[in-house]
């Protein structure tokens, strides 16, 4: 029988979907490979959140034509979400930025400018404000968008080049807390394991995270998990908002907003009360710590700090549904199971005590011992794919440099600097500025020139009003490098056209320490280019303007090379061969010829190229695991905790007492604010806003109102709403629904619409440790405006 | 006209009626599904807007979980997007300005 080739398409597309899930179909046997007339399949990273996940992009003729998950990936086994497979719509769309693009004055067009003209203006204007003010007057600002390559070369000729540690990334606002909660309680940045644990847990404690739509093929694993195991593995979900992720939830637990704190300490009173801690674990491989001094303390008083939190006291103060009970068998679940793994995102990290809430969870799993063996980890998970691998681990931040160093040490500055060849102490030993301090600086003058990469600001900051003073000034030239106008690009005098993903070639390192390569596919449009190129491009340029042979000493060894493929992989040899050598991230073993091979990347420590091919270290710190916990060990024990910042080589638990959100609702503001995102949108929507599958499932955010509330204000669904905080105030639909618990609203942040941006609403308040803003709670009174109204969708224009 | 292979969670106890239910949706079909709750669905649609607007109906079912993208072709699409036959629609009603 004959079969067309529509039929034949459609039965691949079941074919395919069957073999992830081990099911044979009554179809025929047709040969997936060969179902698609395509030139080539090239294997690449979904690039819309953090988790990884691997897919293959058909191309034919040099376009994409279809996409496939890789079954043999570890991350995703296969899957995708949707946003991750309409991402094509964003390559091709019409209003990708395809030329450089140039204004003296902010109030004027842009002009179409060349190439060579758009770098020697970025050159001037950054060495006009050296020259001018000093090298702290100029900053980058990047993303955990941007390949690993790019942040490392960015940060490298800003350091090395420009003399200023004035480099920072939009993971501050994300990510920081949890930096800060694996160093202060672990010793090193990011988890010891990874998803593989999701498989052989019996216990999960997802807090802080709607992952079912944030990571949604992550959260399949854990769906899958519990759905296959309903009696033997435990779920509890503990968030001051039901949503999806609360369904396959054996308990959820909702805490009024921000006092989670009060809970984690009233699971560790009962795990000590009731004897349910792992006393053999802690004898040897902890200690406690309190205060700014890290002062050492013993068992006992830990014990009598967490006197104030019984499960009575704290059921009263975490208000919601919570009882004592609950946290009594919470408490119990998690320390008695056979693995437990805890799950967090921004509702733990975006909050201004971000990294005590952190240390709250590891101290559970320090105490319980619920580490280091199968099925047990404490993991955070990642927003963005590459925060962790090109932020976190290749120097993005202000006060970090490539390879886990901190800038204020001599002796680690100093190996950056001979590793590139410039003269000691040319690294200044002063951190940089914060994100938060870096725009007040913008708006301050004291900044002067600020180049903004794959990131906007200028809708993702939080109280953003203010902020945006600086940013729009005259006074400050502002260069940014992106695919698509945003509310940035609406700040800037220069605009440069990038590649996309796929586009270009280089390294995401996603959530769970694992770096994975993905090579150019398809031209980009127009005269879009590689970052890796601008920036080596520009460095010539300053070198030249600047009259500073060592500018252009940071980009010589990448001279000559060819943007596409070579000048990557040099400056990911560069990086990982002399910057991560001997550091806990050693990624030596992942070279890109490494990388291609792997269907799935390589998690790091992975020092040589045979260890990397099986895939690297799954369980960091574990002998037989990790090479490192014998390279590194200071005696015969099982784990070897030889992170860089704890001289004991322990885990440290935590004394830290509950502390509420910065602002609590009053009189004037009664309720309670929290933001987030949906399924379909990614961060600011530049990307997915133009894709309108995905806009048009959600055009406009919305507020989520408790029923209760919304019968007190008189707010029926769909009535127009206003939001209004100390800073600002914002209007939308609402929705009536059993999500946020009574007494608090949630919004969805992704609205580009000014009358409709949240972040004007939110708190500004930043962690004092991280830097990280509390994003996710402030006080707001909200009020009914009028019934349903019909609404725009909105996307910035480029002089629109 | 996109085609996409996906594997559809549900509940385990609701998986007979959630794939009759499937059934009954346009350009939907169910090649098959198990006891643990996997459906195989197939949707061949027009756009790939109709295609998310399918996933968002089957989503919208109650012991429905998660949807899983699986492979997607849109060769045919794309090809109309670059004949001009098909225009990537600007969902904001405003000429584009450059």
């Amino acid at each position: 029988m004959s079969v067309s080739r529509r039929d034949f398409i459609k039965r691949s597309a079941a074919l395919t979907a069957a073999s992830y899930v081990g099911m044979n179909l009554p179809i025929g046997d047709v040969n997936v490979a060969e179902a698609v007339d395509v030139d080539n399949w090239v294997r690449g990273t979904c690039r819309l959140c953090g988790v990884g996940c691997r897919l293959e992009m058909g191309v034919k003729g040099g376009r994409p034509v279809a996409l496939r998950g890789v079954p043999e990936s570890r991350t995703n086994y296969g899957y995708l979400c949707m946003k991750g497979m309409l991402f094509y719509k964003i390559m091709q769309h019409p209003e990708r930025l395809k030329k450089p693009l140039y204004r003296e004055k902010k109030d004027q067009p842009f002009r179409e400018i060349s190439w060579d003209t758009a770098l020697d203006l970025a050159a001037k204007g950054f060495a006009e404000s050296v020259k001018k003010y000093g090298h702290d007057s100029v900053a980058y600002y990047g993303s955990g968008q941007c390949l690993t390559e790019e942040t490392y070369l960015f940060q490298k000729v800003m350091r090395g080049g420009l003399q200023t540690n004035n480099v920072e990334g939009n993971p501050r606002l994300c990510m920081a807390s949890a930096v800060g909660g694996y160093l202060t309680s672990f010793g090193a940045d990011e988890p010891i394991g990874g998803y593989a644990n999701v498989e052989r847990s019996y216990c999960m404690f997802i807090i802080g995270s709607n992952m079912a739509e944030a990571h949604p093929v992550f959260y399949r694993r854990v769906m899958r998990r519990k759905l296959d195991n309903p009696d033997k593995v435990k779920i509890i979900n503990a968030d001051p908002r039901i949503s999806p992720t609360s369904r396959i939830a054996d308990m959820h637990m909702q805490f009024r907003p921000g006092t989670d704190m009060a809970l984690m300490n009233a699971m560790a009173y009962v795990i000590i009360d009731e004897n349910l801690y792992d006393e053999k674990f802690l004898r040897e491989y902890s200690t406690f710590r309190v205060g700014k001094d890290k002062k050492e303390v013993d068992m006992a008083a830990y014990k009598a700090s967490l006197d104030e939190y019984t499960p009575e006291k704290a059921a009263r103060v975490c208000g919601g549904n919570i009882t004592a009970e609950d946290i009594r068998t919470a408490a119990r679940w998690f320390a008695t199971s056979q693995g437990t793994l805890s799950m967090w995102c921004m509702g733990i990290n975006q909050r201004k005590q971000g990294v005590w809430a952190n240390n709250l969870i590891h101290n559970l799993h320090i105490l319980t011992g619920q580490l280091c063996k199968p099925g047990a980890d404490s993991l955070s998970l990642t927003g963005q794919p590459n925060a962790c691998g090109g932020v976190r681990e290749g120097g993005g931040l202000c006060h970090i440099l490539p390879g886990h160093r901190l800038v204020k040490k001599e002796k680690l500055r100093n190996q950056v600097e001979d590793a590139w060849g410039v003269p000691r102490g040319r690294i200044p030993p002063k951190p940089g500025y914060h994100t938060m301090a870096m725009f007040q600086a913008v708006n301050d003058k004291k900044i002067r020139a600020i180049w903004i990469n794959c990131s906007s600001p200028a809708q993702s900051l939080p109280n953003v009003t203010p902020y945006r003073e600086g940013m729009k000034s005259d006074d400050v030239f502002m260069v940014c490098t992106d695919i698509f106008p945003t509310k940035t690009t609406e700040c800037a005098n220069l605009i440069l056209p990038t590649a996309f993903h796929f586009e270009k070639t280089g390294v995401y390192g996603c959530t769970e320490r694992r770096s994975q390569i993905t090579p150019k596919a398809v031209d980009a449009p127009g005269d879009a280019m590689p970052e890796v190129w601008i920036v080596r491009e520009w460095a010539l340029k300053l070198a030249k303007e600047l009259n500073d042979p060592v500018i252009a000493q940071c980009v010589a060894p990448f001279v000559g090379k060819e943007p596409d493929f070579e000048l990557p992989e040099a400056i990911w040899d560069e990086y990982t061969q002399k910057l991560t050598k001997h550091r806990d991230n050693d990624l030596r073993g992942a070279t890109y010829d490494v990388l291609k091979s792997m269907a799935d990347g390589v998690q790091w420590p992975a020092p040589t190229k045979e260890f990397a091919l099986t895939g690297g270290t799954v369980m960091k710190f574990v002998r037989g695991s990790d090479p490192m916990a014998d390279s590194e060990a200071k005696d015969d024990k099982p784990y070897q905790f030889y992170g860089p910042a704890h001289a004991d080589k322990k885990l440290w638990i935590w004394l830290r007492p509950y502390v509420g959100a910065d602002e609590e609702p009053d009189a004037e503001y009664p309720l309670y604010l929290s933001t987030g995102r949906i399924i379909d949108h990614w961060h600011t929507t530049s990307m997915t806003g133009r894709v309108p599958e995905l806009l048009r499932a959600n055009p406009y955010s919305f507020v989520e109102i408790n029923p209760k509330d919304a019968k007190k204000m008189g707010v029926r669904p769909g009535d127009m709403v206003e939001i209004e905080s100390r800073r600002g105030k914002v209007e939308m639909p609402a929705k009536v629904v059993e999500g946020p618990m009574e007494g608090m609203v949630f919004a969805y942040w992704h609205d580009m619409h000014e009358d409709r941006m949240i972040n004007k609403v939110c708190n500004d308040a930043y962690d004092p440790g991280s830097k990280e803003p509390e994003f996710k709670i402030c006080s707001c009174r909200v009020r009914r405006l009028s019934g349903p109204r019909a609404l725009t969708p909105y996307i910035t224009q480029l002089n629109g | 006209m996109p085609i996409g292979g996906f594997i559809v969670n549900t509940q385990p106890e609701f998986v007979t009626d959630v794939a009759g239910q499937l059934n009954l949706i346009d350009d939907v079909e169910v090649h098959g599904f198990d006891d643990s709750g996997n459906i195989i669905a197939v949707i061949d649609s027009v756009t790939s807007e109709d295609m998310e607007s399918k996933i968002a109906t089957i989503e919208k079912i109650d012991p429905v979980l998660t949807v899983g993208v699986a492979y997607l072709h849109a060769e045919d699409e794309i090809e109309k997007i670059e004949s001009g036959e098909l225009v990537i629609d600007n969902p904001f009603g405003r000429k584009k300005k450059n």
